[in-house]
């Protein structure tokens, strides 16, 4: 079987789709903080079917290639503030959980 | 002069502030806040000396330097000096929720970091490529997730942080998912050659999924500047960060969405097809934003809660505008409204959160009776409250008259009838501030309040400018024109 366009994107639509729900549905901010870089993967793994199906005079846009390698560092470096953030998060409150983030009501 | 200098120069102030901050041994960290705001109004200087760029050149891919980016770089620059300045008598509390060994440790990247944040506003403000688009809001996203976080003994900032970082993060996978989806529709990263290929007889079978890529941008930039039902993020965020960088995100972060919601935006206003579907949603994200922001607002206690809703409001005239593009208002024409409303969205805000961060306290019960105890003060905070509300004479009437106007032109008359009742709405809990300060009686020791130079400066120049623009704003229209 050939494997089409359609194949990647269904891939990458069902990550995404994995990636939110989990951000919806996960209680632990560490698992949350996972399903965030999963959506980020996914929409790169459709950038890069996207470029390699669309060939103009048989070469790929390369400027979505260079926006992958774009998402890629910059989840890189969300990851460092993120992971760094809830490093100070547990040290002070000794919790990952969402629940426990109630200080902030009206 | 390349304006491409203009980012240059912010980003080596940024760093050059780390290298000052990290050799020398003086433990007063305001000395660094007084070198960026030197450095910052330099460059705003120098914003009126640079020339366009060149059409064919490799930064013309990616960058625009058009009067209406140069306008949201002066924008960006001023707004990160009245944080700088806002920031030197916050430091005392900042030092209080950070651990450090030594006296004055760990505050310097509290300078620092609005600096660069800055440089990303103004590469949001020239974007024209999807990947700058990307990169630019990311730079300004992580540095705030940095900077709300920062006070890391604090419950509430650590909290704030968090769910500002989860929520940010979530926005950043739904922009790069929407980028991909319309680069896979167009084939294109450039918003102008994506421009190209929707007006030149675009097949009618692609346009769902197109409308799928915008629809998910939208959201993203939807949080960005507090959107309904977006907006779930802004009251905890702004009430648990540190106040100068409460009143960063209300303006800076809102204001560089929506340059680029207009410049994302403007390639498919020029199709029917595709502009007749986003603009109803747009018109129904206008309105729900209106009538959450202002409702919410009425039963807040909390001076920065109810300054969050109120940006959440105000976020809402400004969306009321951006419906109103279309076969009416076609290209840029609703632009500059939508820019001077922002400027005086700035002078207002920061005006009322100076205010907030020299009172030492957030709960307007805080501000009962503060006519007696601090009489300019209060003045000034009168001022904002009148201009937020929208009280003839005041920038905020002007703004407000600017957005409704383009909203009647385009024949939106529902957004303007929800519009002028929450106006209505606005008045009440804008004014219930201002019956605290002048009618409620002083609380028993309640402390004197200090106010150093630099506020009062900053305070007298907003308050004045608020008025002035209120009544001449051809200053600031000719520079969007």
């Amino acid at each position: 079987m050939e494997v089409s366009l359609a194949h990647y994107l269904a891939v990458s639509g069902l990550l995404f789709a994995i990636g939110m729900a989990g951000v919806l549905l996960r209680r632990n901010i560490l698992v949350i903080f996972m399903c965030l870089e999963l959506m980020l993967n996914a929409a790169n793994l459709s950038l890069v079917a996207f470029t390699r199906f669309h060939l103009v005079d048989g070469l790929p846009n390369f400027n979505a290639q260079v926006l992958v390698f774009f998402i890629i560092t910059v989840a890189a470096a969300e990851v460092a503030v993120g992971l760094a953030i809830i490093v100070a998060l547990f040290r002070k409150m000794q919790t990952t959980h969402v629940e426990d983030l109630n200080s902030l009501k009206f | 002069m390349n304006p491409l200098v203009l980012e240059v120069l912010v980003v080596s102030l940024g760093i050059a502030l780390l290298m000052v901050e990290a050799f020398s041994p003086k433990p007063d960290k305001r000395l660094l806040a007084w070198i960026g705001m030197a450095g910052l109004a330099t460059v705003f200087v120098l914003t009126f000396f640079v020339g366009t760029v060149p059409p064919g050149s490799p930064t013309a891919a990616f960058y625009t330097a058009d009067s209406f980016a140069i306008f949201f770089k002066r924008f960006a620059l001023v707004s990160t000096i009245l944080v700088l300045a806002m920031s030197i008598d916050y430091l005392p509390v900042v030092a209080r929720f950070v651990p450090s060994e030594r006296e004055g440790g760990g505050l310097g990247e509290f300078l620092a970091l609005p600096v660069l944040t800055c440089a990303g506003l103004m590469w949001m403000a020239s974007a024209a490529d999807f990947i700058s688009i990307f990169v630019s809001l990311e730079l300004v996203t992580i540095s705030f997730y940095v900077l709300v976080a920062y006070m890391r003994r604090s419950n509430a900032g650590l909290e704030a942080g968090t769910k500002y970082l989860i929520l940010g993060a979530l926005s950043t996978g739904f922009v790069v998912y929407g980028i991909t989806w319309i680069f896979g529709m167009t084939g294109q990263t450039n918003l102008r050659a994506i421009s190209e290929v929707v007006t030149g007889g675009y097949p009618a079978a692609n346009i769902p999924a197109l409308l799928f890529g915008v629809g998910l941008v939208i959201i993203a930039l939807g949080f960005k500047v507090a959107a309904f039902p977006f907006q779930f993020w802004v009251p905890d965020v702004y009430q648990g960060a540190p106040t100068p960088i409460t009143a960063f995100l209300s303006v800076g972060s809102k204001a560089a969405g929506f340059v680029v919601l207009l410049r994302v935006l403007e390639p498919f206003s020029a199709v029917p097809a595709i502009w007749e579907k986003l603009s109803a949603v747009l018109a129904v994200v206008a309105g729900a934003t209106l009538i959450y922001g202002n409702l919410a607002a009425i039963p807040q206690q909390n001076l920065k809660r109810l300054l969050s809703y109120s940006s959440v409001g105000h976020a809402g005239y400004l969306l009321m505008a951006v419906a109103s593009i279309g076969a009416v208002l076609p290209g840029r024409e609703a632009w500059p409204a939508i820019g001077f409303y922002l400027a005086a969205y700035l002078l207002m805000t920061f005006l009322a959160f100076f205010v907030l961060a020299v009172a030492g306290g957030d709960e307007i019960s805080h501000f009962n009776g503060l006519a007696r105890r601090a009489p300019w003060l209060a003045a000034a905070l009168l001022v904002s409250m009148i201009s937020l509300a929208g009280i003839p004479f005041t920038a905020g009437f002007l703004g407000k008259l600017l957005l409704f106007d383009v909203a009647l032109s385009a024949g939106n008359y529902v957004l303007v009838g929800i519009g002028v009742l929450t106006v209505a709405c606005g008045f009440y809990f804008y004014l219930r501030v201002v019956g605290a300060m002048y009618w409620q009686p002083v609380p028993d020791g309640a402390a004197p309040i200090r106010v150093s130079v630099t506020a009062k400066v900053a305070m007298a120049l907003l308050a004045v400018l608020i008025f002035v623009l209120g009544v001449f704003p051809q200053p600031v229209l000719s520079l969007l024109d």
